[in-house]
């Protein structure tokens, strides 16, 4: 149970990493990744949510009803959403339209109402925020591993700074189509698992 | 801790204190920053109106900020695009009938609202055979925009167009020059298309081509279109986007129906016929061509079927 801040938020980057190992928040995954800009924003709107609603659902934890709990949990995660989505919209306008409906959609990432349902029910606030900081970033380093693939196999650009010049602009290397296409997140996330469990075995399934 | 957690009154009270705070929380944000909003959506439109007319990044920040070039230089009216007509008031009453608060309707005027609340006093119902950008209902009024030079005199002319593509939507601006049949520009603010295929309506390179091409044929009717190949000998033809075909139909359909008589059709001729008081040789043709628009209504109606 005793486990360190720096355990609580290291533990789910690599060792048991949401998506990686727990396979949960997929479908965001796909979906903003096509740009390292995006996949960032998204990284931080979900540490942000994580975080705070873990340490929200730990402060109440002792007096919520077991028969509504999840109804409370999602109670707050969605009013946190609303308010991460509301303040990108103030300040970062054009990211906020490009992530689009995705941000609302944090609100039915699983690794959210994972991390309530699985560890801010049990644990002290402080532990639960750590704990939501380090899911959190577990997810964005997925993230922007795959973003990072995307875009620069996809557009030939990070961040936006055009690193290969396409050949529709004059220069010589050829987008690959498929990396905008949602597939190829599926891809990378398959070898990115593959390249974890070869280097930590013991996150192998039991045959 | 003594208390019965599980207990009726407890969940009662958990139940309606969580949501007096999150209610709290979710407007305190949506009010709050409501103002802030509003401006980067109002300064969103306007940096496209203006790069769609021409105007570069160092252009704004010469001017001051984008509201200040765009107050400037800008007159925006609004119209009823049945008749042609500029009907400010009209559209207040209208938009104020449809059951929503403005204050000045030249700057809160939201057409896409006017579209999806499929009221009557603001939107009329397209069918199938006119409905060819798949909007679904038409609002009554519009916005248009005008470049102004310093002297007065019209430079440019921008309208808000919109059709469907692929998954979305695609919403934007077309600015034609002064004789309203050249292209100035295409541009688009919204769009949801697969990235890299038909979000490449996005790109400058591709949108770069748009300008200079002829919106008319010799019949009068829009003639302008997206089409395979290279086009730039072809003064109605612009290279469609490979592997985006139905996202390239979007745009052309969109064009075809926003500039034809369903969309600002009225407005042009209305325009065209009124500029050309002291004809020069070039706008004698415009006004013979538009007049041609006018004594074929019914035709174009059929070929946009």
């Amino acid at each position: 149970m005793a486990k360190s801040t720096q355990d609580l938020i290291f533990d789910p980057v690599f060792k048991s990493n949401p998506i990686a190992l727990q396979v949960l928040g997929i479908c965001s995954a796909l979906a903003v990744t096509t740009k390292l800009s995006t996949s960032f924003t998204m990284s931080l709107a979900v540490i942000v949510v994580t975080a705070c609603s873990s340490a929200a659902i730990a402060a109440i934890r002792n007096r919520i009803p077991s028969s509504i709990r999840i109804i409370v949990q999602m109670t707050i995660i969605a009013s946190l959403v609303i308010v991460v989505d509301q303040v990108l919209k103030a300040f970062a306008y054009s990211l906020s339209k490009e992530l689009a409906v995705f941000v609302g959609l944090i609100i039915t990432n699983c690794i959210v109402m994972g991390r309530a349902e699985g560890f801010a029910m049990k644990n002290s606030v402080g532990d639960s925020f750590f704990d939501g900081i380090g899911n959190g970033l577990g997810y964005g380093l997925i993230l922007m591993v795959v973003g990072f693939f995307r875009e620069l196999f996809g557009s030939g650009s990070l961040f936006g700074i055009q690193l290969m010049e396409l050949k529709a602009n004059g220069g010589w290397y050829e987008p690959n189509g498929l990396m905008l296409l949602s597939p190829s997140a599926f891809f990378i996330i398959g070898i990115f698992i593959w390249v974890l469990r070869s280097f930590m075995p013991e996150q192998v399934e039991a045959e | 801790m003594p208390l019965n957690k599980d207990s009726l009154a407890n969940t009662f009270f958990v139940a309606i204190s969580l949501c007096l705070v999150c209610a709290f929380l979710v407007s305190a944000a949506a009010v709050g920053l409501k103002a802030i909003q509003d401006a980067n959506a109002l300064a969103d439109r306007q940096v496209n109106i203006l790069k769609v007319s021409g105007f570069e990044q160092s252009d704004i920040d010469e001017a001051g900020g984008i509201g200040k070039l765009f107050e400037d230089r800008f007159i925006s009216q609004i119209i009823d695009l049945e008749t042609g007509e500029v009907a400010t008031e009209a559209c207040q009453a209208a938009v104020e009938a449809a059951g929503k608060k403005v204050t000045n309707i030249k700057t809160e005027y939201d057409q896409l609202w006017c579209s999806k609340s499929k009221k009557p006093s603001v939107s009329d119902r397209l069918n199938k055979k006119t409905d060819i950008a798949g909007i679904k209902y038409r609002e009554k009024y519009s916005q248009v925009f005008t470049l102004r030079s310093t002297d007065g005199k019209i430079e440019k002319y921008v309208f808000p167009v919109r059709g469907y593509g692929l998954w979305s939507m695609m919403q934007g601006y077309l600015a034609l020059e002064p004789d309203l049949r050249t292209v100035a520009g295409l541009t688009f603010y919204a769009q949801g298309e697969t990235p890299g295929l038909g979000g490449e309506i996005m790109n400058p390179k591709w949108k770069a081509k748009w300008v200079g091409k002829h919106l008319c044929g010799t019949d009068g009717n829009v003639a302008l279109q997206v089409c395979k190949g290279d086009q730039t000998e072809n003064v109605h033809g612009v290279d469609a986007l490979s592997g985006a075909t139905i996202t390239s139909n979007g745009v052309t359909n969109l064009i075809e129906f926003w500039m034809g008589e369903n969309g600002f059709g009225p407005y042009v001729m209305k325009q065209s016929g009124s500029t050309s008081s002291a004809p020069s040789a070039e706008e004698a043709d415009i006004k013979k061509e538009a007049t041609e628009t006018a004594a074929h209504p019914a035709t174009s109606g059929a070929n946009h079927g």
